[in-house]
């Protein structure tokens, strides 16, 4: 596996994920953020826009549906891609797994 | 704690007591980033501070890669951000029993992220829960005076008050405060 990044000396200068294009040997990869009983909401709506540059409505839905639901999916794309959306998860503390898209 | 806004950041004014649990507490979060690559399912807080990316058991190889990987950097990371605050609180300005730290703007997401982290730690530690929230024991305190409120344990309180210093600092870094 290629290394996927690096972090660097604090979550402030994690680097922007390059998005990437789909290939057909590629399966897509989704990113899941699962619900926690620690992490506080405005928090977690304030990593998703800084993470991935989402709206504040968008953020704040996603973060919702973590809780209330349980989890959510945040972002896919290739394996790589994905690594690079759970470590940075990983490193503001958030609950974050990948599977494959069993739908595509 | 008292907290006054300035510049974009935020000085806070703490208790002895509280300045010795915060740095405690910092220093218990730090201590368990030590331990090399998680074996995960052996210790709660490390399974917890550095997660599984792959849920999926026929990934496993795939799991040890990534974490083999991430995991120098995460550690890293998380130990900067702690180790910025222990920063902060050894510069804090002694104003008779209290300390006032200031936490500089550019400062907030560094104490956010290293307060999560200590959070995580104690939260994993204490075993809190989703029915066991701070909306809770407000509405308990609302509908009844606070009567029939469960005693809360001292690491609890702990626990609670980090919250709120860390909900603190999230609303001075969103223009809230």
């Amino acid at each position: 596996m290629a290394r996927p990044l690096m972090i660097g000396a604090a979550p402030s200068t994690i680097e922007a994920p390059v998005e990437e294009s789909l290939t057909g040997t590629d399966t897509p990869w989704l990113v899941i953020v699962w619900n926690d009983p620690v992490n506080l909401m405005p928090y977690v709506v304030f990593v998703f826009q800084k993470l991935f540059g989402y709206s504040l409505e968008k953020a704040t839905r996603l973060m919702l549906e973590v809780h209330h639901d349980g989890k959510s999916v945040v972002s896919h794309g290739t394996r790589e891609k994905a690594e690079i959306d759970v470590v940075r998860l990983h490193a503001h503390g958030l609950w974050a797994t990948m599977e494959r898209d069993r739908a595509s | 704690m008292m907290a006054k806004p300035r510049d974009g950041g935020v000085v806070l004014t703490f208790e002895a007591e509280e300045m010795a649990y915060l740095r405690a507490e910092v220093g218990r979060a730090a201590g368990h980033l030590d331990g090399g690559v998680p074996q995960h399912g052996a210790d709660a807080v490390r399974d917890r501070l550095f997660p599984r990316a792959y849920v999926d058991p026929t990934e496993d190889r795939a799991e040890r890669d990534f974490q083999s990987v991430v995991h120098e950097d995460l550690v890293l990371a998380k130990a900067t951000s702690l180790g910025a605050i222990t920063t902060a609180l050894d510069g804090g300005r002694a104003r008779r029993a209290r300390t006032e730290v200031v936490v500089v703007k550019a400062e907030l997401e560094t104490w956010i992220s290293g307060l999560n982290d200590v959070r995580l730690v104690l939260g994993t530690t204490l075993g809190v829960t989703e029915g066991d929230n701070d909306d809770e024991h407000e509405d308990a305190d609302a509908d009844e005076g606070g009567r029939d409120r469960p005693p809360v344990s001292i690491e609890r309180a702990g626990y609670d008050w980090l919250t709120e210093v860390q909900g603190l600092l999230l609303a001075v870094l969103m223009g809230e405060a």
